[in-house]
């Protein structure tokens, strides 16, 4: 396993799509240390940035022990091994996952596991904007894997969603499940505003306060539960919401009753 | 250094008839001489290379408000193809709508020297023309569309042939254009209202003139001018199934202007208008009754618009089949209409080998350059990048001179499509002879571009050499190395300067712009007819919307003289 | 003294080309069919905050140098920078531009336009959507639904009504001139009567919408000939003129685009208004935009920087794809800068994209939030920064200020403007449009000449020059320092 140290505090972003298991596999400490990153305009080598270690144990792992909120790319692509940051997480990590896990003891930056394939994500702190979205003009989402969020996830997360699952145990920011057509997300706490704008199919869960619920949802029923997964099922009741009517949509919303007494008036549709 | 010896290649000149003769070309001081002094001249040593004219593209957006705009929406096509700085060359993005710079240094990696760019609305010639000037390595021209213009309109309604004619020459000159566009003619000014024109007999609203009464009037004032192109034409109806019985109509509607059985009529991308069948669901190929025509008629030249299995961006003039492409895909489109002109659109199309209709597509195409016998009547583009991007184009080299090439990729096309195939029975492969007409010489002589395409005394000296030896290799059976070959030019050539060795470019220069001084007898009384209408027709003055000298950077004015 | 016409306007995005320029002894004196801003700019530009030299920054002064020095400064700061930004651009011309590119790309910065405070959001949601527009000249010949939605053209784009939109002679749609005149007469005439009858105005506050029920449509929206519908968050001077006010809750223009879209598509909704606008009247509404023949729509900073942004912008441009569906519908921003659309389109062609363009890699690369020049200096990546024709110190949060003072600054600007006063080198600059010409692009994506109609003051070079200048200079720097780290090797 390789143990990284950034050697000082980054002011320039540094661009290290090389910190991959897939690219550490099979090389020698002073290979890895020779593998090509930016910092700013300057190419630079992976060694003059951080402090490289290797520790016995065989695993096609590595583990960041710092704060590399400036570094971006960390495990794009990535199809196996494990990522560990005991820091703060800079953008761009773990773009097209399609395999493996990373976990993040801090707070991850935006466009994390964006367009992801495969894999797991772990973020112990909050998750920053655009979480699982894929990159301006593409709709290419997440297809597969889980992000499991342990504080709050930003605004446009989870856009054209397609397949795999996102857990967020505080709050969403807005327009969550921008235009999502399968897959689900499940947000603990309260959700943002345009929650499930334009989506076409899948499933939002939220056991909080939905903030001003779009205007085109139509309420389909109340439900008891709802599944999230294999291993979870939400308890209610929810209020179950249809849409986005805009785009003649299937998507589910489950909204909780009891954290939502604004939306009673929809009962009368029911 | 202004004297280049190319010894002992085997050159295929079609202009001059050479069909791959083992012979020396000299170059001095750009152009293309008999000899050079063999002491002095730098040579280079084309023994095993095949020696061509450089290439010349027909067809192609490159530059201008539509293409730009491509770009503008498109950051995830450029994200697939990052392209870096170098010492001699700008950093930009490529795949389907490339940056200015990188559209001109991967044109002349392939070995080209001369584009066309087929679609310029009047009143973003500038804008176009700024473009142009920042592609670098490639001689290049642009064509106003004019088809749908309220002046022609207005004319040929009244019958004013002159009258038309000598607005068409006032255009031509304002926009430094180099030939009359004209797409799906009246669709474009009903699309103003968010109409279309669905047969050549059909009435514009507000102009009580046709589609037909549009083709011919432009083909006969195009004649009248002496232009050097034919009328440019992109039928109506494009992209409909069912189509070819429109553009058949049109092309017999054009018999009677022909004379001395030359041209009077280039249809571009072709495949888009041979579509038989009634809907998407029964779509098939009508090449056969498209070729047909054309091998019993000598007025009508074509260029194919070959599908490349890819995610590209289409953009055309035609606004409404654009619109048609959003409804039936959902994709983010762009519309883009210009008053007293034209029309615009663009919208991003993934063509699938797994897609019974696109694989239709791609075989209607070859289908068409295959059937047609004449190679001088038909010519290879992809009309880029609404059927594939421009890199593509040895792929399309290798299905035209490889039976085995295409029957390699129609075997993986959907089922529906490969029944449906001509390409099953058909045998012919193209020659490297023939494949330098329909690459170059045929182009260059539909052009009327007389310093090129081909390899004589006098030429401009713009030569592509490449890494095929024809007594070695046999480009139908290794289809994969003349893919390669011709990638990646051992030399390209421009104006007698080397600007590409080995697929790398070595030098920067700039291209020349080419446009028409059309020198009519009465000039005059259009500029002050131009003066009153400017006003009511457009939203800016009339002294600001030519396009000055000093928008184009290398200037080569041609000057026409026009029999009115 | 000279006449000069056809003088196009370097104010804002209208770039009315029909001004009429009176030059006396190299100074203008009179201006003929400009707006007010437009005078104010011809007949104001020799004021006494020109900067007349190029200055640099010594023990905290800012002194006058020669163009050499002040060059070599610039040149060794950019050359030498990991990180640099390159900002501004709008208010110079095409030409310059260009270079502008050519630097960003030899020094590896950020190449980043006024878009980023401005119309960002929109060319991001055209990235999503694309858009269904045209030209200017197309709303004149053809619209009969025009609604200018959170903007105000009156105020900020003066012209835009009586040259393009509602007040012009199309070849299909008369002028609505008459018919406003007509309605501020009958206002003028209501209010005299209220104030004969001796009620006092203040009470009375009679205008035009008000007299009806809050967002209710008025039965003018049913006439022939051009209608005008403002749809903003408060009553805007446009809003005045409109056939039809609608007050959208402020930060509710998605929800309510939104909905449209879904009634555009003959879908029922559960919900009795949205954004402030019963649901009844929203019908109407929408049957106004189905049954127009030519509709458009104009927007602005209420939608591009209220709550969603570029999320507004592409649903705005979605409600008018799904109408194209049933008629034919357009839409346009209302860029602001003279030449803000140039930058993006000179960007866009050389590079691939619009603006926040991050060349530090080598190659181009761009991603809004990450590569945007505001955002660069809110987490203090820079180390380095050109601000060119803006003045980003009067528009940029304090933070991204503060940061952007705490390195090397350099700025090129005609005016001591709050940017250049926090500068470290700071060049003088010409007007384009007056002492420099050049081309520019409309709002709509036109090229328009810019004239030339004085001599700029004395040392006073173009833009294009001076960035000429400094890209010279630092290749010369930078082949200096590749020389002396092969020799140092």
């Amino acid at each position: 396993m390789i143990l990284l140290t950034p050697l000082k505090k980054f002011q320039f972003p540094i661009h290290a799509e090389c910190i991959n298991p897939d690219v550490f596999q099979g090389k020698s400490k002073a290979e890895i240390a020779t593998l090509i990153a930016w910092e700013g305009n300057r190419k630079k080598k992976l060694g003059d940035l951080f402090k490289i270690e290797e520790t016995s144990a065989e695993t096609p792992n590595i583990t960041i022990n710092g704060d590399i909120s400036e570094v971006r790319r960390v495990g794009q692509s990535m199809k196996n091994g494990e990522i560990a940051i005991n820091g703060n997480a800079g953008m761009h990590l773990g773009e097209k996952m399609a395999g493996g896990k990373i976990t993040v003891n801090g707070n991850a930056s935006g466009w994390t596991g964006s367009s992801m394939k495969k894999g797991l994500i772990e973020i112990h702190g909050d998750a920053g904007d655009y979480l699982a979205s894929p990159y301006r003009g593409s709709t290419d989402g997440m297809r597969g894997g889980t992000i499991i969020v342990d504080g709050n996830v930003g605004s446009d997360s989870g856009c054209y969603l397609r397949g795999g699952a996102i857990m967020v145990k505080g709050n969403a920011g807005q327009f969550l499940g921008f235009h999502m057509s399968k897959g689900v997300i499940y947000v603990e706490k309260d959700a943002g505003r345009r929650l499930g704008a334009s989506m076409i199919g899948g499933k939002i869960v939220v056991l909080g306060f939905v903030d001003d619920l779009m205007p085109t949802f139509t309420i389909d029923g109340v439900k008891a539960k709802a599944k999230v997964d294999d291993t979870l099922k939400a308890v209610g009741p929810f209020y179950v919401f249809l849409g986005d009517l805009a785009e003649h949509g299937n998507g589910k919303l489950f909204v909780s009753m009891a954290k939502n007494p604004q939306l009673k008036n929809y009962e009368a549709f029911i | 250094m202004t004297e280049i010896l190319i010894k002992n290649g085997f050159v295929f000149d079609p202009i001059n008839g050479i069909n791959g003769e083992k012979m020396d070309i000299a170059i001095n001081n750009g152009k293309i001489v008999e000899s050079v002094n063999s002491q002095k001249a730098k040579k280079i040593d084309a023994s095993g290379l095949i020696v061509m004219p450089g290439g010349v593209d027909v067809h192609t957006h490159v530059a201008g408000h539509e293409v730009n705009t491509g770009r503008m929406i498109r950051p995830e096509d450029h994200v697939k193809d990052a392209v870096r700085k170098t010492v001699l060359t700008r950093s930009g993005v490529g795949y389907s709508v490339p940056s200015t710079f990188v559209t001109g240094y991967r044109y002349s990696k392939m070995g080209y020297t001369t584009v066309m760019n087929p679609s310029m609305a009047p009143l973003g010639a500038k804008h176009t023309h700024e473009e142009l000037n920042d592609i670098p390595l490639l001689d290049k021209a642009t064509f106003p569309l004019i088809g749908d213009w309220w002046f022609v309109l207005e004319y040929l309604q009244k019958g004013d042939l002159e009258g038309c004619a000598r607005h068409v020459a006032w255009m031509m000159e304002t926009t430094k254009g180099y030939a009359i566009k004209i797409v799906n003619p009246g669709g474009l000014e009903s699309w103003g209202f968010g109409r279309n024109v669905h047969s050549i007999d059909d009435v514009v609203p507000n102009f009580d003139i046709t589609p037909r009464e549009i083709v011919c009037g432009l083909a006969k004032v195009n004649k009248m001018l002496n232009l050097p192109h034919t009328i440019h034409l992109h039928t109506n109806n494009l992209g409909i199934p069912g189509n070819y019985v429109t553009t058949l109509e049109t092309m017999k509607a054009l018999e009677s202007i022909a004379t001395e059985g030359k041209p009077v009529a280039h249809i571009t991308h072709v495949q888009f208008s041979s579509f038989g069948g009634e809907s998407w669901g029964n779509l098939k190929s009508a090449a056969e009754e498209i070729s047909k025509y054309i091998n019993n008629h000598g007025h009508i030249t074509l260029d194919m618009g070959q599908i490349i299995f890819s995610d590209t961006t289409t953009m055309t003039a035609d606004g409404p089949f654009e619109f048609t492409l959003y409804q039936l895909s959902g994709h983010k489109w762009v519309n883009s209409d210009v008053e007293t002109e034209t029309s615009g659109g663009i919208i991003p199309m993934h063509y699938k080998r797994t897609s019974a209709v696109n694989a239709t597509q791609w075989s209607i195409g070859l289908e068409l350059a295959l059937l047609v016998k004449d190679p001088w009547k038909i010519f290879m583009t992809t009309d880029h990048p609404n059927a594939g991007p421009f890199f593509d184009y040895p792929k399309i080299i290798a299905w035209l001179t490889s039976k085995k090439a295409r029957m390699a990729t129609l075997k993986r096309c959907h089922k529906k499509a490969q029944k449906k195939s001509l390409l099953t029975s058909i045998s012919r492969e193209l020659s490297l002879y023939e494949l330098a007409i329909v690459t170059r010489a045929g182009q260059a002589k539909a052009l009327g571009l007389k310093g090129k395409g081909h390899l004589g005394a006098g030429a401009d000296a713009d030569v592509a050499i490449y890494n095929i030896n024809p007594e070695k290799i046999d480009i139908a059976k290794k289809y994969k190395t003349a893919r390669k070959a011709f990638s990646s030019a051992a030399y390209t050539i421009k104006d007698g300067q080397i600007v590409v060795k080995d697929g790398e470019i070595v030098r920067n220069v700039d291209g020349r712009t080419m446009w028409l001084d059309v020198q009519t007898r009465e000039q005059l009384k259009v500029d002050e007819e131009m003066k009153r209408k400017f006003k009511q027709y457009w939203t800016v003055e009339y002294e600001n919307y030519p396009v000055f000298d000093h928008y184009v950077k290398v200037p080569e004015a041609i000057t026409v003289k026009a029999s009115v | 003294m000279s006449v000069i016409n056809a003088v196009t306007c370097p104010i804002c995005g209208c770039l009315c080309d029909d001004i009429e320029i009176t030059v006396v002894e190299n100074e203008v004196v009179k201006v003929k069919n400009g707006c007010a801003v437009c005078e104010a700019k011809y007949l104001g530009y020799k004021s006494e905050h020109r900067i007349s030299h190029p200055l640099i920054r010594k023990n905290d002064k800012l002194v006058p140098v020669s163009m050499d020095e002040a060059v070599h400064k610039a040149a060794e700061i950019l050359a030498n920078a990991n990180y640099p930004i390159l900002y501004g651009w709008s208010s110079t011309n095409c030409e310059a531009q260009r270079i502008g590119v050519e630097l960003a790309e030899e020094v590896g910065g950020v190449l980043d336009n006024t878009a980023v405070v401005c119309h960002g959001p929109s060319l991001m949601g055209t990235q999503e959507a694309g858009i269904p527009t045209s030209t200017l000249g197309q709303i004149r010949h053809r619209a009969d639904l025009i609604i200018y939605w959170g903007c105000d053209p009156w105020s900020a784009h003066p012209r835009h009504l009586e040259r393009y939109t509602s007040f012009t002679e199309g070849r299909f749609e008369d002028s609505e001139w008459k018919s406003y005149i007509n309605k501020v007469k009958a206002a003028a005439g209501r209010k005299k009567l209220l104030s004969a009858q001796r009620v006092s105005p203040k009470k009375q506050e009679i205008s035009v919408a008000e007299s009806v029920v809050f967002n209710k449509p008025p039965e003018t929206l049913q006439k022939e000939g051009r209608k005008l519908v403002v749809i903003d968050v408060r009553k805007s001077m446009t809003a005045e003129m409109a056939d039809y006010f609608i007050q959208v809750e402020p930060n509710k223009d998605y929800e309510l685009m939104q909905a449209m879209r879904a009634m555009v598509k003959d879908q029922d909704l559960d919900v009795d208004q949205v954004a402030g606008v019963p649901m009844e009247y929203l019908k109407e509404v929408v049957d106004t935009l189905i049954n127009c023949k030519f509709g458009v729509v104009f927007f602005g900073m209420g939608l591009t920087q209220s709550a969603g942004k570029f999320r507004n912008i592409e649903v705005a441009i979605s409600l008018v794809r799904d109408l194209n569906l049933r008629t034919k519908f357009v839409i346009m921003p209302m860029r602001g800068h003279f030449n803000v659309s140039g930058a993006n389109i000179v960007f866009a062609w050389q590079s691939g994209y619009a603006f926040g363009i991050d060349f530090s890699l080598g190659y181009p690369r761009y991603n809004p939030g990450e590569t945007t020049s505001m955002d660069v200096l809110l987490r203090g990546e820079s180390d380095a920064a050109l601000v060119i024709a803006s003045d980003p110190a009067a528009t940029f949060p304090k933070r991204a200020i503060q940061n952007l003072v705490k390195h090397p600054l350099i700025v090129i600007d005609p005016h001591m403007n709050p940017t250049a006063m926090l500068g470290d080198v700071v060049f003088p600059s010409a007007f384009v449009g007056i002492e420099v010409e050049g081309t520019a692009y409309r709002m709509d994506n036109v090229p328009l000449p810019l004239k030339k109609v004085v001599d700029p003051p004395k040392g006073v070079i173009s833009d294009e020059e001076l960035l000429k200048k400094i890209l010279e200079e630092v290749r010369i720097i930078k082949a200096q320092e590749t020389k002396n780290k092969t020799e140092g090797a």
